[in-house]
C-alpha cells in the first residue's frame, strides 16, 4: 500500500510542477460556475433552453471527467516518451499495483467532482444511491480514457492529437438523443453512452438500473482489455 | 550465477531473430561483458536476462532457477544501468531516487546522500533533474542501479556520455562492487572499458557470439609475440619474444643509438575484434 500512495503521491508533484497539465485542474471550477449560475440564468432567461437541461447536465458530467483523462493521460505518456515506464519494468512491483496506483486518486477525485456537481446542480433533487453509482461509473472514463490513449500514442505530441480526437467520441452519444425511438441505443457501442442515459433517466424519474448495469459492465470489460494492451507495451 | 543455452530473440515485427543461439555464463563475483557494434543484440541480450522481453527460446537460468519461474523477487536481486537516462524531469534527483527505493525492502537499502556523493552530485541532489547534463543523468542511472544493493547488476554502456574522470571513476565504482561479490554483466561498444574491467568478453555479432575469453587471452592469442624498439634516430624494428636476451641482432641494435621507445606488440581489444569478426566496433 505504501508504494502505491508514494507512486500516486508522485503523480500530484509532477501534476503541479507542469503548468500545462495542472491549469487542467481549474476545469471543474469552470463547469461548477457554468452549472450554477450560468445556466440557470440561461434558461430562465430563454424558456427554448428548458428541454435541454438533462443534455447539459449530461455534458457537465462527462466534461468532469476530462480532467483526469487529459492529466492522467499525459503523465503516462510523459513516463513512456522518457523511459521512465521502462524503470517500473524491474522493479519489484506488481503490474495490478502499478495500474491502481496510476489511477487510485485520478478515479475518486472524479467520483468526488461529479458528486459535487449533482449536490450544486440546482435544477433536480438526485438521491444518494443515484449520486453515487452515476459518479462511480462516470469516473471510469478517467483509465479507459489514459489506457486508450496511451496504446495509441508514442509521446507527447502523438497524445495531444490523440485527446482531440477522444473528446469527440466521449460526446459523441449526445447525438442519440436526436435520434429518434430505439434507434438511439446504436450509439452504445461508445461507452459513455451508458452515462448519458443514466442520468437522463435519473432526471425523467426512471430507474436508472439497467443502464448503470450494462456501464459497469461494459467499461469493466473495456478497462480488462485495454489495461491487458497498455501492460504489455508500456515497459518495453 | 547466470547461465543462458541456446538464447534466440525475435522482435515480433522482425522477419529473422536479433539473438541466434546465445550460450555463455556468468560466474558470481565476475564482471562480464558483450562488446559489439550497435544493432548486434547486445542490449537486447541484458533484456531478455532483466526480464523486459519474455518472450524467448532456449533456457535461461539465474541461481539454477529458470527465468521464467522467478517471480517479482527477482528484481530485487537485480540492477539495472540502463544505456539512456531515464528519469522523472520534474522531480529532483533525491525525489527519483526516493521514488524507486520505495518498491525495494528496507534492510537492504543504501543511504541516498552517499550515494550522490559518490558520484559528485551531492550539490545537485535537490536540483530538478530537467536541469542536469547528460553526463549527470547517466551518474543517476548508475546511482538508481545499485541503490538496493542488488547482487546482480547489468550495466548497458555504463560510460556512455560521461567525460573521461567520470567515466573512470563509473568504471572503478564496477569494479569496487565486484570486489564485494556482486556479478555483473555489461554491454559495450568500447574497447577499453571491457579491456579495462571485465574479466571475461564475447564478442557478439548479428546476434551471435564469436569468441569468449579473457581480455587478457584474446589480445595474447591474436598479438604478436614480438617488441618493436624505437631509436631516437628515427630508427625501429621488431624481434621475436623468444630468447630476446640472446638474441644478437636485437642487442646490437639497441647500441646503434639511443633508445627511446620499447613496447610489445599484443594485439588491443579492438584489434582482436576486428581480426576474429572482420567487422569494426564502431559500425
Amino acid at each position: 500500500m505504501q508504494k502505491i500512495i508514494k507512486l500516486a503521491f508522485i503523480d500530484f508533484k509532477l501534476i503541479f510542477r507542469d503548468p500545462s497539465l495542472y491549469t487542467f485542474l481549474f476545469l471543474p471550477t469552470l463547469l461548477f460556475a457554468l452549472i450554477i449560475w450560468v445556466v440557470p440564468y440561461l434558461v430562465g432567461k430563454y424558456d427554448f433552453l428548458e428541454p435541454y437541461v438533462p443534455l447539459m447536465l449530461i455534458v457537465c458530467v462527462v466534461e468532469n471527467t476530462q480532467m483526469f483523462s487529459f492529466i492522467s493521460s499525459m503523465v503516462l505518456v510523459d513516463e513512456k516518451e522518457s523511459n521512465v515506464a521502462t524503470v517500473y519494468g524491474i522493479v519489484p512491483f506488481k503490474e495490478r499495483q502499478y495500474l491502481v496506483s496510476r489511477f487510485l486518486f485520478p478515479y475518486f477525485f472524479t467520483v468526488l467532482l461529479n458528486i459535487i456537481l449533482f449536490v450544486v446542480q440546482p435544477f433536480y433533487h438526485f438521491d444518494w444511491m443515484n449520486i453515487l453509482s452515476i459518479s462511480l461509473l462516470a469516473a471510469l472514463v478517467v483509465p479507459l480514457y489514459a489506457l486508450t490513449l496511451n496504446i495509441i500514442a508514442k509521446n507527447r505530441m502523438e497524445g495531444l492529437i490523440y485527446v482531440k480526437a477522444l473528446n469527440i467520441v466521449v460526446l459523441i452519444p449526445l447525438v442519440a438523443f436526436f435520434v429518434p425511438g430505439e434507434w438511439s441505443h446504436l450509439f452504445g457501442v461508445f461507452p459513455t453512452y451508458w452515462i448519458f442515459k443514466s442520468v437522463e433517466n435519473v432526471t425523467q424519474g426512471i430507474s436508472a438500473g439497467l443502464m448503470l448495469g450494462i456501464g459497469f459492465a461494459f467499461f469493466a470489460g473495456l478497462i480488462w482489455f485495454t489495461s491487458r494492451s497498455f501492460l504489455r507495451r508500456h515497459f518495453m | 550465477m547466470i547461465q543462458v543455452k541456446n538464447l534466440v530473440f525475435q522482435y515480433p515485427k522482425n522477419d529473422g531473430p536479433t539473438l541466434k543461439g546465445l550460450s555463455f555464463e556468468i560466474d558470481k563475483g565476475e564482471i562480464f561483458g558483450f562488446l559489439g557494434p550497435s544493432g548486434a543484440g547486445k542490449s537486447t541480450a541484458q533484456k531478455v536476462l532483466y526480464k523486459i522481453y519474455y518472450d524467448y527460446q532456449g533456457s535461461v537460468r539465474v541461481d539454477g532457477k529458470s527465468l521464467h519461474d522467478w517471480d517479482k523477487h527477482y528484481f530485487e536481486k537485480i540492477g539495472v544501468g540502463f544505456e539512456l537516462p531515464n528519469h522523472y524531469l520534474k522531480l529532483t534527483g533525491r525525489e527519483n531516487l526516493d521514488l524507486f527505493a520505495t518498491f525495494y525492502p528496507n534492510g537492504k537499502k543504501r543511504n541516498v546522500d552517499a550515494l550522490f556523493e559518490m558520484v559528485d552530485l551531492e550539490s545537485d541532489i535537490d536540483k530538478a533533474v530537467e536541469t542536469y547534463s547528460k553526463g549527470m543523468k547517466m551518474r543517476l542511472n548508475f546511482i538508481r542501479a545499485i541503490q538496493h544493493d542488488p547482487d546482480i547488476l547489468f550495466f548497458d554502456e555504463p560510460t556512455t556520455g560521461l567525460d573521461p574522470v567520470n567515466a573512470h571513476k563509473i568504471k572503478q565504482h564496477i569494479l569496487n562492487l565486484k570486489a564485494k561479490g556482486k556479478t555483473i554483466f555489461v554491454t559495450t561498444h568500447s574497447m577499453e572499458t571491457a579491456d579495462q574491467i571485465c574479466d571475461r568478453v564475447s564478442f557478439i555479432v548479428d546476434g551471435e557470439l564469436v569468441v569468449t575469453d579473457t581480455p587478457k587471452n584474446l589480445k595474447s592469442k591474436h598479438g604478436k609475440k614480438a617488441v618493436k624498439i624505437e631509436l631516437a634516430n628515427e630508427q625501429s624494428k621488431e624481434f621475436p619474444l623468444k630468447s630476446l636476451g640472446e638474441n644478437a641482432d636485437f642487442l646490437s641494435f639497441i647500441k646503434q643509438g639511443e633508445v627511446r621507445r620499447i613496447h610489445t606488440l599484443e594485439a588491443s581489444l579492438e584489434e582482436v575484434f576486428i581480426q576474429v569478426t572482420g567487422k569494426s566496433l564502431k559500425s
